[in-house]
């Protein structure tokens, strides 16, 4: 690591990755298209207060946003890279489509956070926000939009649904204040174990059946009216919470795509206000997203309801196979001598082929596809997959053989 | 062989006492010394450097020391910023010791719920991290930090809303006009060591010397951030128009040639003459408001229109618009006192008469990282790429600069005046970057009407070289 110019956590995406990356963005890109969306991107450095004002990133994270003074930044007042990317997409909204009721959007785009050691410090993210429209409609379109990504990369889906209101609503019923309830769940988040009975055992009217089915994960529908019936009785405030993401169980089972209920599943318990989404690949973890509707005012809105949803690139890409990698060109031109006529001949005829939609391959072509032309200011000798040569007198000769034979 | 960082300043004399009580007297540290290399009177393993407090960290984390004494403020601010230095905080001394306050002044603000209605909280500090730190803690929403080289409590109100600051005792806030908001940190002198060396080398002859004898201190090393401030931001107001013009002048070095160049432009100002400086002298003139605050400071507080007009040094003008090009504040009159040059210095011992040859010289060598040290780092940082250096780590330093080159660095930017000092610590010129003097600053295009309009042509009129 030391002896490396690259900067520790940062990643070279090599030609495989590349191809990986693309299948990933145009996968995504199909699909939102498809669901209405819009593309847009937002710019890599942003003012530091736009995140602190938002209040939903926590000092933890802050902590790991490169932050910095600019050129011009003499009132000591910092720019930041950007290391989230709904915060300013909702920024963008607010300076500038504020006019249409619901906005769409989506983005490719990185984000970059510190990490120890060689941990990724920048990571890929496909990520699409509803801002305007979300229970239950918007949500749902998210959540199916996302499985339509994974699908078409022929990846299949599971998704876990869960709500931070849940455990705000039980952590406020045990008497926490909001600075005690980061802490529990940050205990909870560390795999503390014990933390969900300690909080229960402050509240003598719950069932200590509560632990057990918060700290659980359960199928769908059913598992929700298990839980609804648990806690409902001692904690009401549970059940708004409980019902809106039966809804959208609900709908989701109807359609096929039964989600498992995860209630402790939050990871970014500030940043989420109703029922969040993970998508899971052969167990790895691939996208995330959820409800975040104080975001907009906090960022200078309007009171806007707003969903999203992110694609992490680098787990998905992992998950790919390599079978649509490293596809060749369809034919080799060499040169039959060094002289400037027959050097002019691969290129009048390079050109030709590339006009007609044929990839092909000069610099390198030794180690190219089989078929090959060899040009000269004489004419063309062109060699088929079979091995055979046949000789060419013209370029449309070439062109139109090499087409025939459906090279392309 | 053990390398030892020691305090220059206020703390040389009780550290000299802990020193000798712990059976590892120093040579020429104590009172009244000004030596930066010192050898142990019985211990040829020990080798011991002098630094100005605030560079010890830097220096242990980079390994140069292998432990250093200095006040926890300093290494908590390096922490704050570069959490994963490897520097351990190894013992409390029990000396040196102070707080590190959050502050505002009393008419501002009764407490953190008050600053977290600012619109934009301006924060004045010698601990930027810290109070970057406090601010991200205390979930203010927007804010600002003047990092500024000392004398923060001189700022509020009418240049900070808050400063994060160290004190031995908050009645010494109180009698600057300024309130305790938080406090940030239970502050004294510490034992510290470069984890790397703690990990793989013997250091117990020092460090098993101190433990055993120093009388410790409360060994609390943590910092107690504020808890969210739960505050409704205020409307931004706006504010009226400045009725009076505001001029900086300097305190320190640089004091001397202002009096002298004030006195010659027939001005005087009550509270700032030779050997005196008031924070807020009376200028006598109406519609002149004056403040004596650090020279260094003054570009950025012009730049932000905090100050209308301001006198300091070329070298700090330089330094603000090395980091920040684009930056308003200019420089308006050549006052043409306190001069001296800004050079690049190496060891005498370099046998190279420019920088070009050092460069090569180096590159034959093999040398694959060149460490500057600098006062201004920015500028240090201007230089290095300016003249090509190939990969190069500017050492940002706080004072006793002479004794960084060569051990600690490989060249040095500094001020120079007869080159004495420079040839007394065998170092040598090799470049000079330019010439520095007191000037005159202000904004590129101010904006001012009139009475203020008035009395700045007066004063640039007046200050004007005969």
């Amino acid at each position: 690591m030391e002896d490396s110019m690259r900067p520790p956590g940062m990643r070279d995406m090599l030609p495989d990755d590349m191809e990986r990356f693309r299948r990933i963005e145009g996968a995504f890109r199909t699909a939102c298209l498809g669901w209405g969306y819009r593309e847009v991107r937002t710019p890599t450095i942003e003012r530091l207060h736009l995140f602190t004002a938002a209040g939903t990133l926590s000092p933890q994270m802050l902590e790991r946003v490169y932050s910095f003074l600019d050129w011009d930044g003499w009132s000591g007042e910092r720019v930041v890279l950007r290391p989230d990317s709904t915060i300013p997409v909702a920024r963008l909204y607010v300076e500038n489509l504020k006019d249409p009721e619901v906005a769409k959007l989506f983005y490719v785009q990185n984000v970059l956070r510190f990490s120890e050691g060689d941990d990724s410090r920048e990571d890929w993210q496909c990520g699409a926000e509803i801002i305007g429209d979300t229970f239950p409609v918007g949500d749902l379109e998210l959540i199916l939009m996302t499985c339509e990504v994974l699908e078409r990369l022929g990846l299949t889906p599971e998704i876990k649904l869960s709500d931070p209101g849940i455990l705000r609503s039980v952590f406020s019923r045990s008497g926490y204040n909001q600075a005690e309830q980061l802490s529990v769940y940050d205990r909870l988040l560390d795999g503390e174990a014990g933390v969900l009975s300690e909080v229960i055992a402050r509240l003598p009217e719950a069932s200590s059946a509560a632990a057990e089915l918060l700290a659980m994960e359960g199928d769908g529908p059913a598992f929700l009216a298990n839980l609804g019936s648990v806690l409902e009785p001692g904690i009401p405030d549970v059940a708004p919470v409980i019902s809106e993401l039966a809804t959208i169980a609900d709908v989701l089972d109807g359609i096929g795509h039964t989600p498992k209920i995860a209630p402790a599943l939050v990871r970014n318990f500030e940043y989420y206000t109703g029922p969040v989404f993970h998508l899971f690949v052969e167990g790895t973890k691939v996208a995330g997203g959820g409800r975040y509707d104080a975001l907009i005012s906090q960022v200078g809105g309007q009171s806007v309801p707003a969903s999203g949803f992110a694609l992490e690139i680098e787990p998905l890409a992992s998950l790919l196979s390599e079978r649509e990698f490293g596809a060749e060109p369809a034919i080799a031109i060499r040169s039959a001598g060094k002289n400037g006529t027959d050097v002019g001949a691969v290129f009048t005829l390079a050109r030709a082929l590339r006009d007609a939609g044929v990839s092909v391959q000069l610099a390198g072509s030794e180690e190219g596809p089989s078929r090959e032309v060899l040009a000269s200011s004489d004419g063309f000798s062109l060699t088929s997959d079979d091995g055979k040569a046949r000789r060419l007198n013209r370029v449309e000769e070439v062109v139109r053989a090499v087409s025939d034979a459906g090279y392309d | 062989m053990i390398k030892i960082a020691l305090p220059a300043g206020d703390l040389r004399i009780p550290v000299a006492g802990l020193l000798e009580s712990a059976g590892l007297p120093i040579e020429g540290y104590g009172e009244g010394s000004r030596s930066y290399r010192l050898a142990a009177r019985d211990n040829g393993a020990l080798t011991v450097r002098v630094f100005r407090e605030k560079d010890i960290p830097v220096q242990v984390a980079l390994g140069n020391y292998d432990v250093g004494v200095c006040s926890l403020a300093w290494v908590k601010e390096m922490h704050a910023r570069f959490p994963n230095q490897p520097i351990v905080p190894l013992i409390d001394l029990g000396i040196g010791k102070s707080s590190v306050f959050a502050a505002s002044a009393e008419v501002a603000c009764q407490n953190l719920v008050d600053l977290g209605t600012l619109p934009i909280v301006r924060i004045a500090s010698e601990f930027p991290n810290l109070a970057e730190l406090f601010a991200r803690s205390a979930r203010l929403r927007r804010y600002r930090v003047q990092a500024v080289w000392g004398a923060a409590e001189a700022y509020p109100p009418e240049d900070a809303d808050c400063v994060v600051t160290a004190v031995s005792e908050p009645s010494i806030l109180a009698s600057h006009g300024l309130r305790p908001l938080h406090e940030v940190l239970h502050n004294s002198a510490w034992l510290i060591g470069n984890a790397k060396a703690l990990a793989a080398r013997d250091l117990s002859p020092v460090v098993g010397q101190f433990i055993s004898t120093s009388a410790r201190g409360t060994s609390a090393n943590g910092l107690q951030l504020p808890p969210p401030i739960q505050a409704t931001v205020a409307e931004p107001t706006s504010t009226a128009e400045r009725e009076t013009l505001r001029l900086a002048i300097p305190d320190g070095h640089q004091q001397r040639h202002v009096v002298e160049a004030l006195r010659v432009a027939g001005l005087t100002f009550d509270g700032y003459g030779d050997g005196e400086a008031v924070r807020r002298p009376t200028s006598g003139i109406d519609g002149l408001d004056v403040k004596v605050i650090r020279p260094h400071d003054m570009p950025q507080l012009v730049a932000t229109g905090e100050f209308d007009l301001a006198i300091t040094g070329r070298d700090c003008l330089l330094e603000h618009r090395y980091a920040f090009p684009s930056s308003p504040a200019t420089e308006l009159v050549d006052l043409q006192r306190g001069q001296y040059n800004l050079s690049a210095v190496v060891s005498e011992a370099l046998p190279a008469t420019t920088i070009d040859e050092a460069l090569q010289l180096w590159r034959a060598e093999g040398k694959l990282l060149l460490r500057v040290a600098a006062e201004f780092p920015a500028t240090a940082d201007h230089y290095a790429r300016s003249r090509h250096f190939w990969r190069y780590q500017v050492i940002p330093i706080a004072g006793a600069s002479e004794g960084f080159v060569p051990e600690d660095a490989d060249l040095l930017i500094e001020g120079t005046e007869t080159g004495k000092t420079i040839a007394e610590n065998r170092l040598k010129v090799i470049d000079q970057i330019y010439r520095s003097t007191t000037c005159l600053i202000g904004h590129r295009a101010p904006k001012l009407s009139g009475r203020r309009r008035g009395v700045y042509d007066d004063l640039l009129r007046a200050l004007q070289p005969t």
